[in-house]
């Protein structure tokens, strides 16, 4: 089995943390008379920076599990809406982007601003705090409806065949409506009566005029850490497609990176050779706030030997930390043994996590 | 009061920056945002003691060692974390073992390990003491 106990349990025990964390805060959230949609704004904030940071695996949500089965539910339906209640919200696995036809965001803050008994339902109507403060109709014709968020960020509901087309405010209660000046749809049939999008303002998608490259590019962009945020004024889109096209095939022929974590083997032996230039890097502060410095220099020493990867380098910019409670620390001349429990360490870059660890060390 | 050392992990930073963007759009407070910090000092020095059953082992050379204001740091280069199915290879690692509150159970071996020490040990037992 290639995946190891560690990766399968980080998952389960941050989920479960989390879980317990944000039940036992509820109460204080209301005692001090906070609305229950700040805490799920908290958790879904929470949730999203644990995956951007790709230190657990597939860490998954049951909301998210739901939501990619409804994904590909909904690329095959066709749900007819009425414009004034876009009901059908579909939505994405926010870790990985889908390369597939229906692009959506994630829209957990949504979901949480629904009433809390609510499941994952595959149909949403707007919930309460939700309420649509706009509707437009794009220079295509496409009826658009802008909806304020409890939480004061804009979404732009837009009913929507295959793309995705987002252009949500970055800065929640700040960005009016006009800063949304085009939103670009794929016609393909003109107006039609497809599932309505609801999208998170985290991930701006802009698209051309062309189908094709729409397709491509809203797939790349989709993906969170591609997610192009370009929102250019376009009162004639096709006027300015030409000037789009580039850019989004840019966008488009950049391939998902992928970090492979395999090559921490090579990585190690490259290092090994370079121990002489560690020793020169001893008289740096090694506190843990010096310790970032200790990395920033410690990359010029390794990229000239790193031919392409840059994988490498990625791995090289997180600091291995172990973070844990010692039952002992013994020492015998220079040869120092470990005995370390109720650990989590982040090792390039994943995360793991130990109940007890014993170790040795020469110094 | 559980061990608040924690909150230097992915998960702990993760949650102090979404705490902290909700302070800063005024949703809520810092005094309870300190609150569910504390919570989730609990939560995870629970989920650790009692949800995770692994073990560990790792070989490495120590670069340096340091013991101050009661926490041991260690940074160590080319280590191995050995488990039941990985293996893990770091370059450099800085091992962070808390000994705050566990001075008093484990007094003889944090003694014994670095002499110098000694005298900031006895004093942190008084702080140690109070706090309790």
């Amino acid at each position: 089995m290639a995946s190891s106990a560690n990766s399968n349990q980080v998952p389960k025990v941050y989920r479960t943390v989390m879980e317990d964390v944000i039940n036992e805060v509820r109460e204080l959230f209301l005692d001090e008379g906070v609305d229950e949609q700040v805490l799920m704004e908290l958790k879904t904030l929470w949730e999203n920076k644990l995956m951007q940071s790709k230190a657990v695996e597939g860490f998954p949500t049951d909301e998210q599990k739901a939501l990619q089965a409804q994904q590909q539910q909904a690329q095959q339906a066709q749900q007819t809406q009425s414009q004034t209640q876009p009901q059908q919200v579909l939505l994405p696995s926010a870790q990985q982007a889908t390369p597939q036809q229906v692009i959506v965001q994630d829209p957990k803050i949504f979901q949480h601003m629904s009433a809390p008994g609510m499941s994952t339902a595959a149909a949403l109507a707007l919930p309460a705090g939700v309420a649509p403060i706009q509707q437009f109709i794009t220079p295509q014709g496409q009826l658009l409806q802008l909806v304020r968020a409890a939480n004061g960020a804009q979404y732009i509901i837009q009913p929507q065949q295959q793309m995705l087309q987002v252009l949500p405010q970055m800065q929640p209660g700040a960005v009016q409506a006009p800063l949304i000046q085009q939103v670009l749809t794929p016609l393909q049939g003109g107006l039609s009566q497809q599932t309505g999008v609801i999208i998170q303002p985290q991930q701006i998608v802009l698209t051309g005029n062309k189908v094709q490259q729409n397709t491509q590019a809203a797939a790349m962009a989709v993906q969170p850490e591609q997610g192009a945020a370009h929102v250019q004024p376009q009162p004639q889109p096709q006027a300015q497609a030409p000037q789009q096209q580039p850019q989004q095939t840019q966008a488009s022929q950049q391939p998902p990176m992928v970090l492979q974590v395999d090559g921490a083997g090579d990585t190690s032996s490259e290092e090994e050779e370079e121990e002489d230039e560690y020793d020169e890097d001893e008289d740096e502060d090694k506190e843990k706030d010096g310790g970032e410095d200790g990395q920033v220099e410690e990359e010029p020493l390794n990229s000239g030997d790193d031919v392409s990867d840059e994988e490498d380098q990625e791995l090289f910019d997180t600091e291995n930390v172990v973070v844990c409670q010692y039952d002992k620390i013994h020492r015998s001349k220079n040869k120092w043994k470990f005995h370390l429990k109720d650990g989590i360490m982040n090792l390039n870059g994943r995360d793991y996590v130990f109940s007890k660890a014993i170790g040795d060390a020469e110094w | 009061m559980a061990y608040q050392l924690y909150r230097n992990t992915t998960l702990g930073n993760s949650l102090q920056e979404s705490l902290d963007e909700l302070i800063q759009t005024q949703q809520i407070t810092p005094q309870l945002a300190l609150q569910v910090l504390l919570q989730f000092d609990k939560a995870i020095n629970t989920a650790l003691a009692n949800r995770v059953r692994n073990r560990v082992n790792f070989r490495g050379s120590l670069n340096t060692y340091r013991f101050c204001d009661n926490v041991w740091t260690f940074v160590l280069n080319d280590v191995e974390f050995r488990e039941v199915t990985d293996l893990v290879k770091v370059d450099k690692v800085k091992i962070v073992p808390n000994c705050f509150c566990s001075l008093v159970g484990h007094t003889t071996e944090c003694t014994l390990a670095v002499w110098p020490c000694l005298q900031m040990f006895l004093n942190s037992l008084t702080l140690i003491s109070s706090d309790l």
